[in-house]
């Protein structure tokens, strides 16, 4: 019987498997997964299959007026949510010549970097849940509710705000959000020093980490690999101060860069954005000018935008997120195509950087990559 | 190098191409479909080295796909859109996969949603809709009630249930 089993072992079919880590595996993030074929523990060949999530966002967009679609495009992204109206606004300020009052401008920064640090605190407790290490994952999205409070009280909603409009923000800053803020910045500060003792100091995380999907700076480049990840390879690019939209111009940040690449390098780089946005906040607080925080729209059930074409990013913690919206004229878009940050990452880069490594690395790289299934399925 | 210096090497060497200006950072060309390789080549040389995303628009009253190539430069700062038309009785174009290996799943995505081939890149399998089998959803003349309604049957209100 041995014998024969050793026989068959032998044979190629029964040498390869085929393991399907699907939205099932506590490992993944989210509705997405991923054919790997193994021999043993190593990963010979992997096949993304994404759609478990489509929701066909691009055709919604161009059935909508321009305005209505502020309520269906944050939905986008799920982590990172106000990012997508932001792009909507500038996108359409820029097509139809609006200028933002600058304490908008301000808001908009505000908000955007509140909705950055949800995103890396969701980030860092991906880290946690992918090695085991369930207390960072407790701790961050304990932390991150304090931002939902903040948003909540501001918008109305926890997740998806739609609070940035063309033409500016909904409406001004509550008496006492700001301080409000300032005291759940500090907090957050505070917890940064424990995230390191956590998470960054561990000699588990940081050994699981090192060498771990090492990214050349010519594939990043090549690769559309973006956002943190890209200076996690020590290029330093970032678009708030390459190409700035929102107030990020007006606000003095220095941008953190790794040189290594690897897992640790990315990890630690989101841990300096951190710690970066955690600045911009209060610097944004401190320069805060007075004002109207809208422009004058016309009205928002008939308005229309002059023909065009206009690509818009910004920077977010998954990398280069981007419309590319066209108008023909009329009441409605007449196309809407989403970038998103992750899915040159997740889809074609995956298929040669996890080829080598074992079955356990796909949830840690994916977690250190920012892989996003809402970013392939739009 | 800045945005008139790219744009006046483009012209020089493609006099036929068509160059909008958008804003100081971000500008399009509109070249034929026979000189788009060659096009997207010539950028890739000028350090125009990251293809953030191919996309496409239907414009059906003009009888046309427009694919619109994304590309940036980290070096000059500039995000350029290459577009190109293809007719829409005969959509088909030479693929950029050897320029970008990121091309083959946009292709693909853009296979899927608008039916355009894409000759050199063969996996074309779907990505996104399983068991698709109407027209391509993205086409402007595929109507997105009237598939629900013939597959799931029509909305019914609820007095009428």
């Amino acid at each position: 019987m041995s014998e024969i089993l050793t026989f068959m072992g032998m044979e190629d079919q029964y040498k390869k498997y085929e393991l399907f880590f699907g939205p099932n595996h506590p490992g993944m993030h989210g509705n997405f997964s991923y054919i790997i074929t193994v021999e043993g523990h190593t990963i010979m060949k992997i096949d993304p299959d994404a759609g478990l999530l489509h929701r066909g966002f691009e055709k919604l967009v161009e059935q909508r007026l321009w305005m209505q679609n502020i309520s269906l495009i944050p939905r986008i992204c799920v982590p990172e949510p106000d990012i997508n109206e932001a792009i909507y606004s500038i996108a359409v300020e820029k097509l139809m010549g609006v200028q933002v009052p600058e304490r908008a401008q301000y808001i908009r920064t505000i908000i955007l970097e509140m909705a950055r640090i949800g995103a890396f605190l969701f980030g860092f407790g991906g880290i946690g849940g992918a090695t085991g290490l369930y207390t960072a994952s407790y701790w961050t999205f304990a932390d991150r509710d304090y931002l939902l409070d903040l948003f909540e009280w501001l918008t109305g909603a926890r997740v998806y705000h739609m609070f940035i409009l063309p033409g500016g923000v909904r409406r001004d800053i509550p008496d006492g959000w700001l301080e409000k803020l300032l005291e759940t910045v500090d907090y957050l500060q505070k917890r940064l020093y424990e995230y390191d003792r956590l998470i960054y100091n561990n000699p588990l995380i940081v050994k699981r980490l090192e060498g771990l999907g090492r990214v050349t700076q010519e594939d990043a480049v090549k690769y559309g690999i973006t956002g943190p990840n890209i200076r996690a390879t020590g290029i330093k690019y970032d678009t708030r101060k390459a190409v700035p939209y929102a107030a990020y111009d007006k606000i003095d940040f220095e941008v953190p860069v790794q040189t290594a690449g690897d897992g640790l390098a990315r990890a630690v780089q989101k841990r300096e954005e951190f710690q970066v946005s955690l600045d911009i906040i209060k610097k944004a607080i401190h320069q805060l000018p007075k004002g109207s925080v809208r422009a004058k729209m016309p009205n928002p059930l008939k308005f229309r935008v002059p023909k065009g074409d206009v690509y818009v990013k910004l920077e977010t913690a998954h990398g280069e997120h981007a419309y590319y919206i066209v108008s023909n004229g009329s009441e409605k878009p007449y196309r809407m195509a989403v970038r998103g940050g992750s899915f040159t990452a997740g889809l074609v880069y995956a298929q040669k950087a996890l080829v080598g490594m074992r079955i356990e690395d796909v949830a840690l790289w994916m977690a250190t990559m920012d892989i996003c299934p809402p970013d392939f399925d739009r | 190098m800045e945005q008139k210096d790219i744009i006046s090497k483009i012209k020089e060497s493609f006099p036929d191409s068509e160059i909008k200006v958008f804003d100081d950072r971000q500008f399009s060309v509109y070249a034929d479909k026979n000189d788009i390789v060659r096009l997207l080549s010539y950028m890739q040389m000028l350090d125009f080295r990251q293809l953030a995303i191919i996309s496409a628009v239907d414009w059906i009253e003009e009888k046309r796909f427009e694919l619109v190539y994304n590309l940036f430069s980290y070096t000059h700062i500039q995000q350029v859109l290459v577009k190109t038309s293809v007719e829409r009785d005969n959509p088909k174009i030479q693929s950029v996969m050897n320029l970008w290996d990121v091309a083959q799943m946009y292709e693909r995505d853009v296979h899927e949603f608008f039916g355009i081939e894409f000759s050199g890149n063969d996996d074309m399998r779907p990505l996104i809709l399983h068991n698709w089998k109407d027209k391509p959803p993205m086409r402007k003349d595929f109507d997105s009630l009237k598939y629900s309604n013939e597959l799931y049957g029509k909305f019914k209100k609820s007095e009428e249930v």
